[in-house]
């Protein structure tokens, strides 16, 4: 029997295999080595990371939903200097890629940290996180304004020559619209998609449980919404995704390479199971046979058929 | 870590004890430290539930859980039979200092659920070198739990109730008000239990030359360090930590209780 191919080349990032821990639920990556070899799954990304620390919001910041959860972390991080003196040198022997998501207050902190992440030999790639409220326009996301995206995405451009991608927020009308700015301003690939903005109430208290009365909605509750914007993203543009979104199984998966993703973030269900990753990596291939596909890159968009 | 479910008796009304076995051999255990349980096998509820090593065989081939049923999660636990499997991962957490050595003294507050910690400490093979005073408290004699357990691993073992069914008539801290009022000195007091309990020993102890341990019970998503979730405020920084790496065991003078 032939091996199935599960090796992708995303936007100039080798991938072992399309299974990649997401943003925000993998730490700085050495926390899952209690659980398995990090060399076994395709890569990781980072927290998101600023140019200083931030504290974080107050709490409670997390909630159950039905099969999901709500997150009101405040983007806390240790800040960069803190990520490259006493965590990337720590990952130089991990055989595995490492992504680093970033945000910024203000366009340029955007720019800044893409420069100096730019130098960094033990990143394979940037992930821009643009769900970060923009101080200079009142604190509205930086992902939900078509024109601040643009400029972000080109100033970073710019300033570095790893591969770039860059994160979506599903909170738009209609998120293709944000994919091609993101394409014509320099971007090397999509990751699709962040959390979905949501509420929950205390009866007894008469009050929102989250101290920062919304958060981001993630877990399988997500994954038909984030297939769709899949979905409509490989129509609309050229660059590679990342399906993001309640991946829990080898068969969502496969559902979000058909749709259009060429890679998969995995969140939530890293919480629930540490173990999904090399899990997800060892049905896969078993998965794929059994549908008659010998590779991961032969399936990526399968689903359109035009 | 799969476990199967050796023995669930109900201990006070809305109070499982829950015997369990994993398949492989716990690792060593500090009191203190808790487990993360896969509640079933379904995606509602989705999250793992925190609960306290509630005693465990020196040989790691089983463990106690004491559950409050206050919700979805805890109820499904609750109704778990001999012989049906749960999904283990842990153990989790730093769990209590060092007590004190011989010459000193260690008081132990416990109130609802927050004995777990304690009965896995007071087990003849964990047991302090030193004296303990052990302060138990409850709604009614009812709620007493694991009373015959504490007392037996205490040199003295003390009881408050609201309605003075058993014991001191009143709340467990207003125990230790008064056997510090009557001179006693603890070296350190390990306290788990309801905020308001921990709060208020925080108070009494002010001034005092002890040092106090209070083990939070912070909602988790993860219980590894991955989410940020369960995190709580420094006194001295502004900053906040993972209860669940971290802790949940704190010295009440570094954290806002
Ligand atoms: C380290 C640690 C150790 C613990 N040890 C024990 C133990 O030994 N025994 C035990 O019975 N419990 C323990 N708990 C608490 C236990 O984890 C929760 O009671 C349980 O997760 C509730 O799940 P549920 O599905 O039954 O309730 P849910 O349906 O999730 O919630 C029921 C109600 O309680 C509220 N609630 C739930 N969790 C919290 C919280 N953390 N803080 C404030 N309100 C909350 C909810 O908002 C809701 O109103 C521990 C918690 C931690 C963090
Ligand atoms: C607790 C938590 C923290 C997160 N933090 C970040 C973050 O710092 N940056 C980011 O781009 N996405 C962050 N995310 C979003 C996830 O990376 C992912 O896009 C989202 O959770 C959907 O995937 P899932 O359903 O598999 O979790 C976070 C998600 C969770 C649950
Ligand atoms: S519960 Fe996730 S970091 Fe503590």
């Amino acid at each position: 029997m032939s091996e199935v191919d599960l090796r992708v080349n995303f936007a100039g990032i080798s991938l072992k295999n399309p299974i990649v821990g997401a943003s925000g639920t993998f730490g700085y990556g050495k926390l899952y080595e209690q659980f398995y070899d990090l060399s076994i799954i395709g890569g990781f990304v980072t927290k998101g990371l600023s140019l200083k620390p931030r504290p974080g919001n107050p709490i409670p910041r997390i909630c159950e939903t039905p099969a999901g959860m709500l997150n009101a972390i405040g983007l806390q991080n240790i800040g960069l200097e803190k990520f490259i003196n006493r965590k990337l040198a720590g990952l130089e022997s991990v055989d595995t890629a490492v992504i680093v998501n970033f945000f910024g207050e203000t366009v340029d902190e955007y720019v800044q940290m893409a420069v100096k992440l730019d130098k960094l030999d033990g990143v394979s790639g940037l992930e821009i996180n643009i769900s970060c409220p923009n101080v200079t326009k009142g604190g509205a996301s930086f992902g939900t304004d078509i024109d601040t995206t643009g400029e972000v995405v080109s100033l970073c451009r710019e300033a570095t020559s790893k591969p770039l991608i860059v994160k979506l927020s599903p909170n738009v009308t209609d998120i293709t619209r944000f994919a091609r700015v993101c394409q014509d301003n320099g971007a090397d690939g999509l990751s699709v998609i962040n959390t979905l903005t949501g509420t929950a109430i205390d009866i007894a208290a008469r009050k929102p449980v989250l101290a920062n009365i919304t958060g981001g909605l993630s877990g399988p509750a997500i994954k038909p919404v984030a297939l769709r914007m899949v979905y409509e993203c490989y129509r609309a543009v050229s660059i590679p995704i990342f399906g993001i979104g309640g991946i829990s199984f080898a068969r969502d998966v496969v559902e979000f390479i058909m749709a259009g993703a060429s890679a998969v973030q995995v969140g939530t269900m890293n919480f629930v199971n540490p173990h999904i990753l090399p899990e997800l990596v060892s049905d896969l291939p078993e998965l794929l046979a059994s549908l008659k596909v010998n590779s991961v890159k032969e399936i990526v968009g399968a689903a359109h058929h035009d | 870590m799969n476990c199967k479910v050796l023995e669930n008796r109900t201990i006070a009304r809305g109070f499982n004890h829950l015997s369990l076995a994993p398949d492989k051999p716990l690792g060593p255990i500090i009191p203190g430290q808790f487990v993360m349980i896969r509640v079933r096998e379904s995606m509602d509820p989705l999250l793992r539930r925190p609960m306290s090593v509630a005693g465990f065989k020196p040989d790691g081939s089983s463990f106690g859980l004491v559950i409050q049923r206050i919700g979805r999660g805890t109820e499904i636990l609750a109704s778990l039979a001999a012989g049906d499997r749960v999904d283990v991962i842990g153990p989790f957490g730093a769990g209590f200092p060092e007590p004190p050595g011989a010459a000193g003294e260690l008081w132990i507050v416990a109130g609802g659920s927050g004995v777990a910690p304690f009965v896995g400490m007071l087990q003849p093979a964990t047991r302090p070198v030193c004296r303990t005073r052990v302060f138990l408290g409850a709604r009614n004699s009812g709620f007493l739990l694991c009373a015959d357990h504490l007392s037996d691993g205490a040199d003295v073992f003390l009881t408050a109730t609201e309605d003075g069914s058993a014991g001191v008539k009143g709340v467990v801290t207003d125990l230790v008000e008064r056997e510090l009022a009557n001179g006693y000195a603890p070296a350190m007091i390990f306290a788990c239990g309801p905020a308001p309990m921990m709060r208020a020993l925080e108070k009494s102890v002010s001034g005092r030359d002890v040092r106090l341990c209070v083990s939070l019970e912070n909602r988790m998503a993860c219980g590894f360090g991955a989410c940020l979730g369960c995190v709580t405020k420094l006194k001295t920084e502004q900053r906040y930590v993972a209860v669940c790496r971290k802790g949940p065991v704190f010295d009440a003078s570094t954290i806002q209780i």
